[in-house]
């Protein structure tokens, strides 16, 4: 299991994240959502290890790691758990191919089938700036999903994909699911978080407002979330 | 006695001349690549040096380099009670001013370098070697590269203020045919005619090496 526990971040003395708590259990997918600021992103850097928080406890598999952190080598990102940021970071000079093949770990056939799955054939041999967003967005799902990540967290990684390819995404993540991948997905598509999603979380100005299943986005309990999802 | 008859009957005087030119040059150019690198390296990692970096890379620029050049020709060699060649004087003078540009190029391109870029690649599981090799190395090349170049072409035209403190650089050997022909026209258009012959391949490569390695990253 992926867990973090009484989570706080500071970022030049305002508060990010406050004593926030999450579980992400193999073979789930975790849907976050929330208004901009409300420090989903933040959360994915903590749990990744590209960020760490002033307080609080993060455990991966059976390892636990609290912070502040003063025992030994500081822990470091790894495809345990890995991540899509939201700009993506594909490597500018490598093609999109290389992007995904540089690991070393996903064979010629793994490869073929992220390219059809994805829609990739026409561009995988380009470089990042010659591909749309959309194309960008897609090329760096299977980069991540090319490391075979136990856990995989994705930071809007939708928003520059029309309906098909985002139904597209739904189906290979839902199949990662079923081979025992944690997800976690930052989304503003609640109609996409509330098909694929065993969990919903709630977070706004740093705190975790409401969690519970998916039928959440339909029925929630907690007014602040009724009034956000009014607009969807 | 036109441009070609003084390119003729000078070209061993001339080639001469080039010849101590193209010395300063590669002196200055290695000591100031090789030393920029290193201090802008460790700039980049240590704080202070950091600082001190930016520090001698401001003084440096702020100094025009003639007056770097006599300073260290005159006040620093009679403060220190030594003497030291011209030749070494202009080397010495050219390649602190290209090891200060240096350092302060390279310690910014690593310092703004994106720290995503390198999360990514631990998630990949790449060696710290790896990393430097694949990523780092080839996005910061490609990011220097053009100023690189450019610095160094600068520091090849500067070579000429040698002559001021009588290296027989080609910019003096020209000089010195001038005051025994007195023809300056025809002179120093041949010196411009020698310039860009010779200077024509250093010039082709920089361009090829922009082209090759600076392909713009913009993403739309």
């Amino acid at each position: 299991m992926l867990s973090a526990k009484n989570i706080t971040k500071y970022r030049e003395g305002d508060v990010v994240l406050e004593s926030v708590d999450i579980d992400i259990e193999p073979g789930t997918i975790t849907a976050l959502i929330g208004p901009s600021g409300a420090g989903k992103t933040t959360l994915l850097n903590i749990l990744s290890f590209s960020l760490f928080p002033d307080t609080g406890t993060i455990a991966v598999n059976d390892k636990s790691f609290s912070f502040p952190y003063s025992d030994g080598s500081i822990p470091q990102p790894s495809s345990l758990v890995t991540m899509v940021f939201q700009q993506l970071f594909l490597w500018p000079h490598l093609t999109l191919r290389e992007n995904i093949t540089i690991s070393g770990r996903v064979s010629d056939a793994e490869l073929s089938e992220l390219i059809n799955a994805f829609g990739m054939k026409n561009f995988i041999d380009r470089y990042p700036n010659q591909t749309s967003l959309g194309q960008r967005q897609r090329a760096a799902l299977a980069r991540a999903i090319a490391l075979k990540p136990r856990y995989l967290l994705l930071d809007e990684i939708t928003s520059a994909l029309d309906i098909e390819q985002v139904e597209v995404v739904a189906k290979y993540l839902k199949k990662l699911k079923t081979g025992g991948t944690g997800i976690v997905a930052v989304t503003h598509l609640i109609n996409f978080a509330s098909r694929i999603s065993d969990q919903v979380i709630f977070m706004d100005k740093g705190k975790v407002i409401e969690r519970g299943t998916k039928e959440l986005v339909s029925k929630p309990k907690n007014e602040r979330t009724k009034e956000f999802l009014e607009f969807f | 006695m036109n441009v070609f008859q003084i390119l003729a009957n000078y070209s061993p005087t001339l080639l001469g001349g080039l010849w101590v030119t193209i010395q300063i040059f590669l002196l200055t150019s290695v000591i100031g690549i090789i030393g920029g690198i290193a201090l802008g390296a460790l700039g980049a990692r240590y704080k202070e040096l950091g600082t001190f970096v930016r520090v001698f890379s401001f003084v440096m620029a702020g100094i025009p380099l003639l007056v770097i050049l006599f300073w260290f020709y005159y006040p620093f060699q009679t403060i220190l009670n030594i003497q030291i060649s011209a030749f070494a004087t202009a080397v010495i003078a050219l390649a602190f001013f290209n090891v200060a540009t240096i350092a302060e190029l390279i310690r910014g391109v690593l310092t703004d370098f994106p720290k995503q870029y390198i999360v990514v690649a631990k998630m990949s599981d790449l060696s710290p070697q790896q990393i430097f090799s694949k990523i780092q190395f080839p996005m910061i090349f490609r990011q220097a590269i053009p100023s690189l170049l450019t610095t160094q072409v600068f520091i090849l035209h500067a070579t000429l203020f040698a002559s001021l403190i009588a290296v027989p650089e080609i910019f003096r050997v020209a000089q010195n045919i001038n005051a025994v022909i007195y023809k300056p026209i025809e002179i120093y258009t041949a010196l411009a005619f020698f310039f860009i012959i010779t200077l024509a391949p250093v010039n082709y490569l920089a361009y090829a090496l922009k082209r090759r390695y600076t392909r713009d990253f913009s993403e739309y």
